[in-house]
């Protein structure tokens, strides 16, 4: 589960952290790169994207539309966080 | 007629040879390059010494390529073998080396994913993204292709000769291998071809992943309308929004699917009338349509023919349901239909006497569609496709699906639930054994269950009950772990929990109706 957020911890930390633990490990992978594919590589499922989408817009306070959830927004760690900021200016 | 796959290709190569056959991944091929480039194939795995009846192993994301390897397993008079390419490396390792297979098509990464133990069981990969040639390692580059003459060769084959091996979850802790022939496939795509009158100016989506059999329908019945098939790949298939797109940019009017990737279609591609425009036949099938979920969707495709098509692997579609859109706010079940062409459908009890209108029993399945069994297993082949006792004159087999089913007054049969512990997800099939097998495998485990509680979406989640022998020395993520070793991703257990020991019933079983109901739901569904 989400752990509490750290003024310390960037937006790229606790996106990394939330992909690592709460989708990679439990597939069996233990670590994960910023440009690691979480699609193709099956790390993220259908129903999983809408837990992460649900996870940043309660983490960042902000609102992604479905039209916004695509695979070029949220193929990597590095893409997500690139949207995260984008929403937040 | 056609009695041979890729003579459907070859006939639509000679009548639209230009015409565009397949795209995926901004490539595509037209009917001659297809054609000639798996007859070059064909020349290529005779050269390695292939012979008929020969598996060849497919492992790679599906591209235009999948159609060329195919198609030039079967010219070479070969049996292609699709797995998953996000299968773990254990259970590929399985597969391949349970039907032998010495001549894999892979790419570069999935290669390297695989065992120094499975690929020293091979002469050949031939990589479909690979430049470079290395003759000490077994490597070949899908250049090598260029060089082979655009003929195909000459093999002799019947329609009762195999075409491809698709593996499925086992109960017993390993995938099967359900072998189908050229006659198994034929006998189904005939009958879409017919009732779905495909043409060549049809496009075609193909959603399903190719070890999947839904995607039997896709390559097929557009090679054989000499259409054009739109492959879905997992950058589209996972966003509902750039999935709706997908459908309007590339003008689909045949879709195929399992329910849950059009429910959360229904759900987040704010989909409307005229998005869904290009559409005049949407297939269905795998798991249950929610009622709930068919209903807006109909409403969003009002001149769409709605099918639910029905059969497991072994005989691919047995049943079909044309959506009554007249019935669809009174109907509480999807019914699953009546038998497709070319195949009967019997109910039987456990007794095996048939049964009538109104009574539960078994499905069993005849015809030509149906699988001669499964591949190196004569036992679990003797368990499923079973003497047919009501043919009274010749010796004739019939598959039992497990499935158990009400024939309506309507005329239609009516799903009820299996008689044994195999469940779907996502339209996968599970076993929920194979998953136990896996988490008892571990060194740790001293028991463990898996109960699937219900989805409205993807119609079912796992959850894991387990015991250790030391009560404390596993987390949950530990196990998780060790599945993904063993089974694909969508087997793994969504929530573990632990017990000191797991209730059992008065004759000491694994109590799982207990488990069951104190399951609660795991996490909240998607919508």
């Amino acid at each position: 589960m989400t752990e509490p957020v750290s003024a310390t911890t960037s937006s790229k930390d606790k996106i990394r952290e939330f992909v690592l633990e709460d989708f990679a490990k439990p597939k069996g992978v233990n670590q994960i790169t910023d440009e690691e594919p979480l699609m193709s590589s099956g790390i993220i499922d259908s129903l999983g994207i809408f837990r992460l989408v649900a996870f940043l817009e309660e983490t960042f306070k902000v609102r992604i539309g479905d039209e916004e959830i695509t695979h070029d927004n949220l193929q990597t760690v590095d893409a997500i966080e690139k949207l995260v900021q984008a929403k937040k200016k | 007629m056609a009695y041979l796959l890729q003579q459907l290709l070859s006939r639509s190569a000679r009548a639209h040879p230009d015409k565009i056959a397949v795209v995926a991944r901004q490539q595509s091929l037209t009917y001659r390059e297809l054609e000639d480039k798996s007859s070059q194939l064909a020349h290529l795995l005779q050269q390695w010494g292939l012979k008929k009846g020969e598996r060849v192993g497919l492992f790679f994301p599906k591209c235009v390529d999948s159609l060329v390897s195919m198609l030039g397993v079967l010219k070479a008079g070969g049996v292609y073998v699709p797995i998953d390419p996000l299968m773990p490396a254990e259970r590929a390792g399985y597969i391949i080396s349970n039907c032998g297979v010495r001549v894999l098509i892979t790419s570069r990464e999935k290669r390297m994913v695989l065992s120094a133990e499975t690929l020293g069981q091979m002469d050949v990969c031939l990589l479909v993204d690979g430049t470079e040639a290395d003759a000490a390692a077994g490597i070949v580059a899908w250049a090598a292709l260029n060089e082979q003459p655009t003929a195909a060769p000459k093999v002799t084959l019947t329609e009762t000769d195999l075409a491809y091996i698709l593996y499925t979850s086992g109960s017993t802790g390993r995938p099967k291998g359900v072998m189908l022939s050229h006659q198994n496939a034929l006998t189904f795509v005939e009958w879409c071809a017919e009732e779905f009158q495909v043409r060549s100016e049809d496009r075609l989506s193909n959603h399903a992943p190719l070890h999947f059999d839904l995607s039997v329908f896709d390559v097929y019945n557009t090679l054989e309308a000499g259409a054009t098939l739109y492959m879905v790949t997992e950058d589209i298939a996972l966003f509902p929004t750039t999935q709706a797109k997908f459908i309007e940019d590339n003008q689909i009017t045949i879709w195929y699917s399992v329910p849950s990737a059009l429910t959360l279609m229904v759900l987040h591609a704010r989909l409307t009338v005229e998005k869904l425009r290009s559409l005049r036949i949407l297939l269905f099938a795998g798991e249950v349509f929610p009622m709930k979920y068919l209903r807006q969707l109909a409403a969003l495709a009002p001149d769409v023919e709605l099918y639910n098509l029905y059969g497991p692997t072994e005989t691919n579609v047995c049943t079909y349901y044309k959506v009554e859109r007249e019935r669809l706010e009174s109907l509480d079940n999807l019914p699953i239909g009546a038998a497709c062409a070319n195949t009967e459908c019997f109910v039987v009890n456990e007794d095996g006497k048939l049964l009538g209108e109104g009574q539960q029993g078994e499905l069993y399945v005849r015809g030509p569609s149906v699988t001669y069994g499964y591949w190196a297993d004569p036992e679990k082949t003797r368990k499923m496709c079973v003497p047919n006792v009501f043919q009274e004159h010749f010796k004739e087999k019939a598959y039992r699906t497990g499935d158990l089913v009400t024939l309506a007054p309507d005329g239609y049969y009516y799903f009820a639930g299996r008689r044994d512990n195999q469940i779907k997800s996502r339209g996968y099939r599970i076993e929920l054994g194979e998953i136990e097998t896996a988490l008892l495998s571990h060194e740790g485990v001293q028991e463990a269950a898996v109960v699937a509680i219900p989805d409205e979406v993807i119609g079912n989640r796992l959850k894991a009950f387990v015991s250790l022998h030391q009560p404390g020395s596993l987390k949950m993520v530990d196990l998780q772990q060790y599945c993904s070793t063993l089974v694909p991703k969508y087997m793994i257990p969504e929530s573990i929990e632990f017990y000191e020991v797991l209730p059992k019933t008065s004759t000491g079983k694994l109590d799982r109706v207990k488990l069951a109901q104190g399951a609660k739901a795991v996490t909240q569904s998607a919508s």
